[in-house]
């Protein structure tokens, strides 16, 4: 059966946002831009796309699977069309900008691009937001960073956030320090304690046990989280990456109580290119992801230099949009021709969306009606249809 | 659906049901009456706890179910789970119940003659493309996958493929068919398993369900 593809067919994943949705994804992610901003994070706009081992090496490993690349016919290179904006922020950072002073705010918004749908998200291109801290290994900047995105989801309208907060890390560091280097051993294990299996884990030699079960134990909310991690010993470099994680956590106790804090020291999924702390934004009724973030080494791949530390946040907007009513304004009013221009500029900014008849009609209240108006303009004075 | 403060627990239809019932139970949700009801066509049930409602899909959905979210919580076979290999999911208790095994046969004659270890590319019949793709990659041997949804043991008599990946209990199927098993992948059984936005935002409760089955497990095994 051969049938000729309708012409409003799209590649999977790919979608067409029309009113009221696209404006309703611009404005959201204007204002997330703007509550940024107010807290001195600055804008930038990297490109689309860059050259592949920019994009795909380093931390980009993490998203390489999921990078589209192309030949680029002119230059004769390989290119590669992002999948995640923060590669592209900490190159900025350690190379155009490497001179500003650090601890250096930037934020940004555009389109992405991945190869593969989930079932959460059937999207291939949908828009990221976020804001990257540059400079800083304090826990405070990442404490800045969480409780900024925090407030700008509120003001958002999403009720209920509730922050994950888990050290990818760690679980790696734990099994250097126990001698755990058998590659086949390690899968199981992370296979384990990804699932939450608690039998697996207490099947582990005695001593890989007591610690992996301490820490799956530790795995809820943050006061029973913190209480259980008092329970273990480990390396000094292990210990160093927990008491960022408990300053971290304390401190937001502290400042933001309202946040539902969680703590998760062993999940590692999705984050194998993050180092020491990470957060997940989840909230109560909406599935999957709002956001996620945590600290990385910002590095320019082209420089032998170690990198700075960095920490910073990205939003889904897709997933934001799916899970906030939409509260476009539905003031509409309909324009006669020949009415008063000082009337109509001061409704417009008022907020009021001005639709202009542009050929005399006899029937004004009907035409704007049909035109989804409702009120008219007369008279100098809006009149409710 | 995840809003809905009630929280809705998921059992698969069929042979894991009966024997996951007696842990249900033993954790304290008792279905309404219906939920025993061959005949009710509904697929939704009331339980004497207000705050939990049971659904019954199908063994094979139950993944898919999880991991968005339709239901909180729920019991699974872990040939679904690692079928999907969903992140959304969490798969904490091993239930100790519906045992079985995950295994590749072929046909009696071929087994006496075959050595697995010259494959290089091999066509399989199964109902688990994923787990056979990932189980002979991970040796060097390339799967290609033929789906099917049941009686994948008449397959390769069919001249459809010449091996298949399937489940066996008793192995009494496998034998009926002319065939024997050749390599075993793993071992099945049923576990709890939990969306992982449910554990992440209502993770009192969840905990909570966790422990309360996994003393009823204990509690059976002891």
């Amino acid at each position: 059966m051969i049938e000729k593809p309708h012409q409003a067919l799209l590649p999977p994943g790919m979608v067409d946002l029309l009113p009221p949705e696209a404006e309703f994804e611009a404005r959201t992610t204007e204002r997330l831009i703007a509550a940024f901003r107010r807290n001195g994070y600055e804008l930038i706009k990297p490109p689309l796309v860059e050259f592949e081992e920019n994009l795909v090496t380093g931390s980009g490993a993490a998203t390489a699977a999921q990078t589209f690349r192309l030949m680029d016919p002119d230059s004769q290179r390989m290119l590669a069309i992002r999948a995640d904006m923060t590669l592209q922020i900490s190159r900025i950072a350690s190379s155009r900008l490497s001179d500003l002073p650090r601890p250096l705010r930037l934020s940004y918004a555009g389109q992405v691009l991945r190869i593969k749908s989930s079932n959460l998200r059937p999207q291939r291109q949908f828009g990221q937001v976020g804001a990257e801290l540059i400079g800083s290994g304090a826990p405070a900047a990442d404490v800045e960073i969480i409780i900024m995105t925090a407030n700008s989801l509120k003001d958002l309208g999403i009720t209920e956030i509730s922050i994950d907060l888990g050290i990818p890390t760690l679980v790696n560091t734990i099994c250097g320090d126990l001698g755990i280097t058998d590659e086949v051993e390690k899968i199981a294990l992370r296979t384990a304690l990804n699932q939450k299996d608690a039998a697996s884990i207490s099947a582990l030699n005695a001593k890989a046990a007591s610690i992996f079960s301490v820490l799956l134990s530790a795995v809820g909310p943050v006061d029973k989280s913190l209480e259980m991690l008092k329970k273990i010993h480990l390396s000094p470099q292990a210990e160093r990456e927990l008491d960022h994680l408990k300053s971290v956590a304390s401190e937001l106790k502290n400042r933001a109580p309202e946040i539902s804090l969680t703590v998760d020291p062993v999940e590692i999924r999705g984050y194998e290119y993050h180092s020491y702390l990470t957060f997940t934004i989840f909230s109560k009724g909406i599935r999957g992801e709002l956001g996620r973030g945590g600290r990385y080494i910002s590095t320019d791949s082209s420089s032998s230099d170690v990198g700075e530390m960095a920490t910073g946040v990205t939003l889904f907007v897709d997933t934001l949009l799916n899970s906030l009513p939409n509260p476009l304004t539905t003031k509409r009013m309909f324009v006669p021709l020949g009415s008063n221009k000082e009337a109509i500029q001061k409704f417009m900014s008022e907020g009021w969306i001005a639709i202009a008849e542009l050929v005399h009609n006899p029937n004004q209240p009907k035409e704007a009606l049909r035109l989804g108006c409702t009120h008219i303009l007369q008279d100098g004075e809006l009149k409710k249809l | 659906m995840l809003a809905n403060d009630k929280l809705i627990f998921a059992l698969p239809k069929g042979r894991i049901l009966r024997d996951v019932m007696s842990l249900v139970n033993k954790v304290g949700i008792e279905p309404e009456a219906a939920f025993e009801d061959g005949d009710d066509r509904r697929l939704r049930f009331a339980t004497n706890d207000p705050n939990i409602d049971i659904i019954r899909v199908r063994s094979i959905d139950m993944g898919t179910i999880l991991s968005f979210g339709a239901a909180h919580f729920g019991i699974a076979g872990a040939d679904v789970l690692t079928e999907l290999d969903s992140r959304e999911i969490y798969a904490p208790l091993d239930l100790k119940v519906g045992f079985c095994r995950m295994v590749v046969a072929e046909p009696v004659d071929l087994a006496s003659q075959d050595n697995p270890t010259r494959w290089s590319q091999i066509r399989v019949a199964t109902k688990y493309p994923q787990i056979t793709r990932r189980h002979f990659a991970s040796r060097g041997v390339q799967a290609e996958c033929i789906k099917l949804h049941g009686a994948i043991e008449i397959a390769p008599s069919l001249g459809l493929c010449r091996r298949i990946v399937d489940l066996v209990s008793t192995g009494e199927t496998l034998r009926a068919n002319g065939l024997v098993e050749v390599e075993q992948i793993s071992v099945i059984t049923s576990r709890l398993a939990i969306n992982r936005t449910a554990m992440k935002t209502r993770p009192v409760e969840m905990t909570a369900w966790i422990d309360r089955f996994r003393e009823a497990v204990d509690d059976a095994y002891s």
